[in-house]
Parts: C-alpha cells; structure tokens; sequence
C-alpha cells in the first residue's frame, strides 16, 4: 500500500472539510505509524485522520464513518458505513477494477466499484454485506460508492428481501433507478456491442433505454410491460437515459397508458428558419434525411427519386424564452393554406421554385401568435398541435384592472 | 465560455413605443467582440432583441451607395423607428414591399446612437418585418402589457431592475399609466 496514496486521501478529506492540512505532516504521521509502530495502514490511516480532525476542529470528521447511513442519504465526498445487498455485478472493464456493481438498502441504491489494489473479499450477488470506510465520489454525475483499501468489508447474515420502490420515468435522476415501463419503440442497433435500443414509457413520459451485449441478456419485447430494477440512470446532454445491463427485467401483467412529455408553449412566431417551406426528403427507406439543392443526402448521396415534403422549422418566444420548434405537413398545410400538392406546383412553375414556397409559408406565419404544444426532442418541440391565439376580451378587461387597479 | 450544446437565443421582449423611446443604458457583459449588446429598459429588463406589433405609417428609402430604409412603426404609446440596411437583405426587401399604412410584426435589435450634441437616438435594426392582422396588433398589446406589468411588479427584486431604478429613476406609476392608456385603446 502506497503511502502517498493515503495521504492524499487523507488531505482530500480535511480539505472537503475546509481545512489546509499539511501533506507532508500526514506523511510523515503515517510512515511513523507504520513504518516504526508496524500498525497497519488502514488502522494508521483511521488514527491520523481523527488527530487532524481534532487539531482542525473538525469534530464529525474521524467519526462519521463508521456510524451506518441509508444510501439514498449519501452524498459525493463522503466518507460512509453502509449495510446493503448486492443486486447486481457488471463484467468489470478494467484490470484495475475488481468488481462493479449495485448495492442497495431499503432506502435506495447506488453504483460501487471496488479497486483491484483494494484486495477486497469477492462479493457475491444476492448477499448482504457491512462495507465500513469506504468513500463517496461522483462519478458521471451520479454518487458511486468506492471500495479502496482502507474499506472493511464484512458479510452478514441477514436474508431481507428488498423491494425497490418504482420511480415514475419522469422523476429519475442520474444513478440507479427501478421503473414499471411499456416498450414503446425498438430503434435501429448502430453499434455492433449493442444489443437493443428504444423508447419506454410509463405514465408520466418516455425514455430512451440501452442495453449492451452481454452473455445471459436478453431483448426486450415490444409492446410488453417491465418491472425494471436497478437500471443505470446516465445523463447526456441534459436528458436522462437507462442502461439495463444491470438491471433485472421482468414482463409484468397489464398495460400502461404511456404518457407524452407534452408541453404547451404559447408566443409569438419570431424566427423561420432556412430549411421550412417545401423540402426534398431521401426515399432510401429508413432514411428520411432533407436532401440539399442538388438532391444530395449526406449517407445516401444524389437521390433523384426523391420525394417532397413540407415542414417548418421556426422560434416560438413568449418574451422569456426562445424555443425551437419544427412543425410537420399536415399542420403546415393547415397554418398555411397551402397543401403540398400545390406547393410542388407552384415550386415547379416559378423561377425561384422552392424558394417561393419558403416565402410565402414565412409571410403567412412569422410575427403572429400561436399556442403549440408537443414534446421536446434533442432542444427542439416537435409540434403535434399547433393553433393560432385568438383575443379574448376578458383578457384584457383582466389586464385593465391590473394596470389601473385603484387609479382606474 | 458556454458550450454549443447549451446556446439558448435571446428572448424578443415585448416594449411599448414610450418605454423603448427612454433607453439610454447599454452594456456588454464581457470584452468579447461577438458578446451580445445589451440595453436594460426602464422597467428593468435586459433585452438584445424586441417583439413589436404595430401600424407602419411611413418608410423611406435613403442612400445610394449602401442603401437602407427606414420606417416609423406606431403603437397605442408612441413611435418606433425601424432601420433595415443591406447588412440584412431579408428584412430589407421585407420592408422594400410592404406600402404603407399597414399592420407589421417587426423583430429586431434595440439601436442607440448617441449624437454629438449629446441626444440619444433609439432605434430598431430590423431582422424581419412581416405584414399582420389587426387582431394580431390587439394580441401584442395585451402581451406587452402582461410582460411590462410583471417587469413593474419584479422591480428592484433583480440585478438588472435595479441598475434600472439607478439609471432612469423609474417610477411604476408612470409605466402603470402608460399600460392602462394602451388597453383602453384596443376594442372590446
């Protein structure tokens, strides 16, 4: 065991706390310790944190980590005694990781890795075991539970069955999660050490999900239902998806009414972008992509088959905030009152073709109010209905009493 | 610096003519030279962008060599002027088309310019003009009055409202009035 090692663990520790230890003292503390005393390190480690505790006021310091805490109480940067049952072992990536994993208690659960230097027992899945001292880090923006040398691990006899409490997709936060979804969409696998990707959905929204080839993981079924436990909540991006590899899955009885993230938005159209009015679209099947001017697509190259389509791509501000929207055909038809059918003839006889149709689609819509609503994709609304504002009397009798109130 | 995944464009805030007229504090937040302009209003908002709705009475074309426009645009408080200069040809031949009188959705950015005599000129670089409706026009109204109301009732309770109530002095009241006499304009 390295000495610097525990120094630095040790400094990194005082110092969350807000002191400025010495690292060389400690150091030097430790090599008395072990080197002249033969106590071992995790002991000399113990002894001289709680000397600097003390010498830094720092009074919850040297004991907090061995008082026993929930995990879903747990904080990065903490230093904890945890009782939990492992729910799942991952094939570790790393030869400098021993194992990986999910450990859990009846108030949640969190990822833990345990170091290979570490020469830590082997936990098995399914047992409970008293992990003491060991340390708290982020890691991906979740708490994850670190196993080092210092860590004392005990296995108990305790047999609780745990039951992880389903969170409603809407409300998961990045680390380990357990849902009750519907498989709602099987996308295309576009990595080889992929299994299967889509969309699951519960009652309060959809999220994307993974899962990667592992021996003994199986696909999930579409349209069927899951009890999910301990997936892998990961965030990029800002939005949150789930990792099933270390979760156990069951198809459970009955069905769900998926419920769409749908947000209401309404302002003012302030922005068409390029890219709205009459577009081309690649008829590779699967494809889809706006093809360019020349009817080129970036995977499938000229395409002269192509088909048209209509769409509009814009900004709809409310005077707070500006959100990108994209509203398809039929919609744009309605807005505009124009159907596609007339915009490819008009796009074939005019000398500006589709430009023509980008105008007259802009000049129809840009500068009036709309209320739309849909769900958000990749920092865009993907419209499902969209209707213009219309004034409402009350409203302003609202306003004027707002504005004249007692002068009035 | 923030990254590209997390770009956010700039809201439209919604001004009456009166309130717009009175801007004189402008400020970059940093010396950048793509950091955006800012104006503060005096009812204490930030703005590097506007939303207006109102009727264009007038446009002239002016210059030879770099030709632009230039248009007045009128609300129930007061006058917009509208600039759109070859820098943006879109809203240049937006304007270029529309005759006057008619009703216009303008977004732009807020303008100062300061003369050598020491007057503050306001105006609007216009990104696009676009011909509405009258129920429209009445829509703006009340938005701007909604957004002008709960800049009066959130004054001095942020950063920027109170550089406003240094800057301009500004008394509520006023801007109440000012609302008010805007509403009663717009017909039941």
């Amino acid at each position: 065991m390295n000495l610097s090692e525990v120094t630095e663990r040790i400094s990194r520790k005082l110092e969350s706390s807000g002191a400025q230890p010495d690292r060389q003292k400690i150091e030097s503390r430790l090599r008395r310790l072990v080197e002249e005393f033969g106590v071992n390190v995790a002991e000399a480690e113990r002894t001289v944190t709680g000397d600097l505790a003390r010498e830094h006021n720092l009074p919850n310091l040297g004991s907090s980590s061995s008082d026993l805490r929930p995990i879903n109480e747990i904080a990065p940067g903490e230093w904890v005694t945890i009782e939990g049952k492992i729910v799942s072992l991952t094939p570790s990536i790393s030869p400098s990781i021993a194992q990986n994993g999910i450990i859990a208690d009846s108030s949640g659960a969190m990822r833990f890795v345990v170091w290979s230097r570490a020469n830590a027992p082997a936990m098995e899945y399914g047992h409970w075991y008293r992990i003491e001292s060991a340390v708290v880090d982020e890691y991906r923006g979740s708490p994850n539970l670190k196993i080092h040398s210092g860590t004392t691990i005990s296995q108990m006899e305790k047999d609780v069955p745990l039951l992880p409490s389903i969170t409603p997709s809407a409300e998961l936060t990045p680390g380990v999660g357990s849902v009750r979804a519907k498989v709602i969409q099987d996308w295309d696998v576009l990595h080889e050490r992929m299994l299967q990707t889509g969309l699951l959905g519960d009652e309060s929204g959809t999220i994307k999900f993974v899962i990667w080839k592992e021996e003994g993981k199986e696909k999930l079924e579409l349209d069927t239902v899951y009890n999910i436990y301990y997936a892998t909540v990961d965030e990029y991006n800002g939005r949150l998806s789930l990792t099933l590899n270390t979760a156990m899955y069951i198809a459970d009885e009955g069905d769900i009414e998926v419920g769409r993230n749908e947000t209401e938005i309404q302002g003012a159209l302030v922005h068409v972008a390029p890219g709205s009015g009459l577009i081309k679209r690649c008829p590779v099947e699967g494809c889809n992509r706006s093809l360019s001017r020349q009817n080129y697509c970036p995977v499938h190259e000229i395409q002269s088959n192509f088909r048209y389509d209509l769409r509009l791509k814009g900004v709809l501000d409310d005077g707070e905030r500006a959100r990108n929207i994209l509203i398809q055909r039929d919609l744009v038809e309605k807005l505009t009152g124009i159907t596609l059918d007339e915009a490819i003839s008009i796009a074939e006889s005019n000398p500006i073709g589709m430009d023509e149709i980008f105008y007259r689609v802009r000049n129809a819509v840009l500068g009036r109010y709309y209320t739309c609503s849909g769900g958000e994709f990749a920092g865009r609304m993907l419209v499902d209905s969209c209707v213009p504002v219309t004034f409402k009397p009350e409203e302003l009798a609202a306003l004027l009493n707002r504005a004249g109130g007692e002068a009035a | 610096m923030r990254p590209q995944a997390t770009f956010e464009r700039e809201p439209a805030r919604r001004i009456f003519a009166s309130e717009f007229r009175e801007t004189r504090y402008q400020f970059k937040e940093d010396d950048d030279e793509k950091s955006p302009n800012y104006v503060i209003f005096p009812t204490g908002i930030r703005s590097n962008r506007i939303f207006i709705v109102g009727t264009l009475t007038e446009k002239q074309r002016q210059g030879d060599q770099n030709i632009f426009y230039r248009g007045r645009v009128i609300d129930p408080t007061g006058t917009f002027f509208i600039m759109a200069g070859s820098y943006r040809p879109e809203a240049m031949q937006q304007l270029a088309r529309i005759e006057a009188p008619a009703f216009v959705a303008v977004v732009g950015k807020p303008n100062l310019f300061v003369t050598q005599e020491g007057n503050c000129l306001v105006s609007v670089n216009a990104e696009s003009i676009t011909v509405v409706d009258r129920e429209t026009r009445d829509l703006w109204v009340l938005d701007t009055a909604r957004e002008t109301l709960d800049r009066l009732d959130a004054l001095g309770t942020t950063a920027d409202s109170r550089k406003a109530q240094e800057e301009y002095g500004t008394q509520p009241e006023i801007y109440r009035k000012i609302v008010y006499d805007a509403l009663s304009q717009v017909q039941m």
